[in-house]
């Protein structure tokens, strides 16, 4: 192949000056004539019958210029990505906090927010189901017609007794995560209006418009080409905004009083509405024999899936799917559950379960590593899948697996090869290493699978049109969440081209005006949109040879399907393509404070081929500090179902003082044949393995293992007085 | 009660009349059209409404219209020259320290405040300068090294003075 001119170098983002200069309009920027303000009246209880609503009082008050209730949903009252168990607006029984129960149009924001206020709604208050071992129960009360269990899956490979009976070391544990909320700087927001086309448009926050566009149809009972949905750029999404949030709602609004409205949700009810990070618990037992080999892995998940389907279901497949890590093991049993409570509600985030098994077989690998006192990363390498193995789940390996490839890269990194000297020296970092702060050094390696799976339609159709002056412009449905991914089309169609990158144009997420490219979710768009641009540059450039541009130009349109496995397991489940990371992670512990700060991490990615290299590193250090927060800081508490902490002075984010200054990213680039220059994805692999890293790194520091996450000042000193005891 | 406020934003005069109770976040956005300004969490806990109040930094989620009143405003939009990008916009740029850019905004007018206050920050004193200011996209790496470069050109440029 020739050399490449923009590919894997580190062009400016195309939005960068506009967002340099805040002339960027976000969705909660959009401000549009004689426009109403739209507030949820949302529930007062995190389970509960509704009696009756009353919406007298606010609908005489001031300002106020509709209230809607469930009667006044046209269509289907229902949404949800994979099963429409949520009500757009609740009419019979509430089963979270955040369940909407009336919307409120008025003149001004402040109207609104008081006219909510007046809403009545008479309760039956109903006791909340909030243990997902009793929800799980055949005699707990039924939060949906079919049970509280969403979903369950049962794997069995090969006989894990067996293997465990030939085990020199088995590690039994038991782990929690917690709820985590996505925290994007951006609360959900939009607008909606009548366009001048006459359609009912959505200028939203959706990662996925083609979809939102048919919850919005069969909510109002619209046909789909009476509605236009966009969703171009956001304040970041991480998954948390995958699910319909506003969209429905304004579209509602608009078409009762055919004005144009908008709806930004305060932080507070951002936090209790949207979903989240799924609570899990985790046991596992594990084996592996004397010389090092894993035997068996026997586990069995319960994820909260809270109020709702949302995405539940395919989570808890990808958590099993990654039971096991990026290893071999020739015995695995799992058994998982997704459950309903009336904890919140929870769906896609970054690394989309992987996250929940990641902590847990991290920290089962660490701890048999030290039962079996071998060193981390040649225990995990010894165990590593190579393509043409079996997975844990039983399918082969059929493409190029990069997990051995990130941990020998780490295992060459400096943090690595120096970490005793690193541990015991006092001038290596910043600050003198006194008796009571221990350091610490930890390693995480994982997988990460790319695309939605086998069975769900995975694909995505680009435009690209060449017009006569050798301008390009790109067009494809998936949004610029903040991860570079317009940047990387552009380079992409550049090079295939040959033309320089400033003649190129991204137009994104349109119902109108751009093809459907699919989701902007599980580390997929740089992939397939990127092969759908290469498919649609080859047939131009073939038009460029046999014609010429001619005076209209070229447009094509191309799209590329994500390809998978040829046996199915579940919904999603397998993959085909995986993305690999292995974290290095260097912890120091105040043992007097009990403060745990993070003061280097390594990060060996695998995504394939860089397309954009500085939003590959981009994206790597703020899965750093997501990976990070998890670990140290972040969980969404709640009693009884209702949230406690629902802003960022209790909802505790990193600062610039809790990620460190020294994040070295390096790429491992294991090339996929079937990528666009060899790419895959990174979005997600780059988060996940960090907080494994950081626990694992806890135990060397100071001896401690913690199973619950995250670990906070006050739980090292904990344990560490424990540990003393 | 309505109370009549002026200011100058960006070196412009301007006039607004606001209940008392009104946030500055919500005239230099709704009433003056700045929407460069971002709104992020609404008690002063993200940064994403930081502007500069006579040239300190401040949570403009925080400040009520009527505490500006004679003040200046600088908001992210008075950065940039004739549509030229300042040094630190450029560094911004060049450095890739925006993701989703919602928090770039603050995080320029933070770290124009943390440069006025030290002419030769140090990697410490700029990430203690931004702690104010969350990002959820970027990990601060990017935008620490935005704002230590920036530091070394200015120091430059006024040493060759």
């Amino acid at each position: 192949m020739k050399a490449l001119k923009t590919v894997g170098r580190r062009p400016k983002r195309l939005d960068a000056e506009a967002k340099v200069k805040g002339e960027l309009i976000y969705p909660s920027d959009r401000n549009l004539e004689n426009m109403l303000w739209v507030e949820v009246v949302r529930s007062a209880h995190p389970h509960a019958r509704i009696r009756s609503i009353d919406t007298g009082a606010a609908e005489a008050a001031g300002g106020v210029v509709r209230v809607l209730t469930a009667k006044d949903v046209p269509g289907e009252n229902a949404f949800g990505i994979q099963i429409q168990d949520m009500p757009v607006l609740c009419h019979d029984r509430v089963r979270y906090m955040g369940d909407a129960v009336a919307l409120v149009a008025a003149e001004s924001r402040a109207a609104a927010r008081e006219a909510a206020g007046l809403v009545q709604v008479d309760y039956e208050v109903l006791e909340p189901i909030t243990d997902p071992e009793f929800a799980m129960r055949p005699d707990a009360p039924a939060l949906h017609p079919g049970g509280n269990i969403l979903h369950q899956g049962h794997f069995k490979k090969g006989d894990v007794e067996a293997g465990f009976e030939k085990s020199a070391v088995i590690v039994e544990r038991s782990y929690q995560v917690p709820m985590m909320d996505h925290a994007f700087l951006e609360t959900e927001a939009g607008v909606s209006y009548y366009g001048e086309d006459g359609l009912l448009t959505v200028e939203s926050c959706g990662q996925y418009v083609y979809r939102d566009q048919t919850q919005i149809a069969r909510a109002l009972g619209l046909p789909l080409d009476q509605i236009r949905v966009t969703a171009p750029f956001m304040g970041g999404a991480f998954g948390g905004k995958d699910e319909i949030t506003v969209q429905i709602h304004l579209a509602l609004v608009t078409w009762h009083t055919k004005r144009p409205a908008k709806m930004v949700a305060s932080r507070d009810e951002s936090i209790v509405s949207h979903t989240k990070r799924h609570p899990a618990w985790m046991w596992y037992k594990t084996g592996a024999s004397k010389s090092g080999k894993l035997l068996a892995v026997h586990c069995r998940f319960i994820s909260d899936t809270g109020a709702y389907a949302s995405l539940g279901g395919p989570v808890l497949n990808l958590m099993m799917e990654h039971c096991a890590g990026p290893y071999l093991v020739p015995n695995v049993w799992v058994d998982g559950y997704a459950v309903y409570t009336n904890n919140g509600f929870s769906g896609a985030f970054r690394g989309f379960g992987c996250t929940q098994a990641c902590v847990a077989i991290e920290s089962q690998m660490d701890l048999m590593a030290r039962a079996l006192k071998r060193d981390p990363l040649a225990f995990r390498r010894a165990n590593v899948l190579h393509q043409g193995d079996r997975a844990a789940l039983d399918y082969e390996m059929k493409t190029k697996v990069g997990a051995e490839p990130t941990i020998r890269a780490a295992q060459k990194g400096k943090l690595y090869r120096q970490r005793g000297k690193i541990k015991r020296d006092r001038s290596g970092h910043s600050r003198s290493v006194a008796p009571h702060i221990k350091r610490g050094v930890g390693v995480a390696s994982q997988m990460q699978g790319l695309g939605l799976g086998v069975g769900l339609p995975d694909y995505a159709e680009v435009e690209l049109n060449y017009s006569p002056d050798g301008r390009v412009t790109v067009r494809a449905s998936t949004n610029e969440l903040g991860q570079g991914a317009c940047t990387a089309y552009a380079q992409m169609a550049a090079e295939c081209l040959g033309v320089p990158l400033g003649k190129v144009k991204v137009v994104l997420a349109d119902t109108a005006t751009t093809p459907d490219s699919g989701t902007t979710t599980a580390s997929r768009t740089t992939y397939a949109v990127g092969n759908a641009i290469m498919m649609a540059a080859e047939k131009i450039r073939a038009e460029l040879a046999s014609k010429g541009v001619g005076l209209e130009g070229i447009s094509v349109r191309e799209t590329f399907h994500i390809p998978v496995a040829d046996q199915e397991l579940g919904e999603g489940l397998p993959h085909l393509l995986y993305s690999y990371g292995t974290h290095v992670v260097l912890v120091e512990v105040n043992t007097l404070t009990g403060e745990t700060e993070v003061l280097a991490v390594e990060a060996y990615l695998d995504g394939g081929r860089v397309i954009f290299k500085t939003g590959f590193e981009g994206q790597s250090e703020g899965g750093v500090a997501q990976g990070i927060g998890y670990a140290l800081f972040e969980e969404v508490l709640l009693d009884g179902g209702r949230f406690l902490n629902t802003n960022f002075n209790t909802y505790i984010l990193p600062t610039s003082l809790d990620v460190p200054a020294d994040i070295r990213t390096v790429p491992v680039e294991v090339r996929e044949a079937s990528g666009p220059f060899g790419a895959k994805g990174i979005s997600e692999t780059c988060m996940v393995g960090v907080t494994p890293a950081v626990l694992n790194a806890l135990q060397d520091a100071i001896g401690v293992r913690f199973l619950k996450i995250p670990v906070r000042a006050e739980d090292v000193l904990r344990a560490l007085q424990e540990h003393r005891g | 009660m309505k109370v009549t406020v002026r200011m100058k934003i960006n070196g412009a005069e301007a006039l607004f009349e606001v209940e008392a109770t009104e946030r500055l976040v919500d005239t230099l956005r709704d009433k003056a059209g700045l929407t460069g300004t971002k709104f992020g969490c609404g008690i002063g806990e993200c940064g994403a409404c930081s502007v500069l109040l006579n040239g300190k930094v401040v949570s403009s989620c925080l400040v009520l219209t009527v505490q500006a009143d004679g003040a200046e405003v600088t908001t992210v939009e008075g950065l940039a020259r004739q549509g030229k990008l300042s040094d630190l916009q450029e560094a911004f740029v060049a450095e890739g320290a925006i993701q989703c850019g919602y928090c770039t905004p603050g995080m320029l007018m933070a770290a124009e405040s943390l440069l006025s206050r030290y002419q030769r920050p140090t990697t410490e004193q700029i990430r203690e300068g931004i702690s104010g200011n969350l990002c959820r996209c970027t990990g601060y790496t990017k935008i620490v090294s935005a704002i230590r470069k920036t530091a070394r050109r200015r120091a430059i440029r006024r040493s060759g003075r």
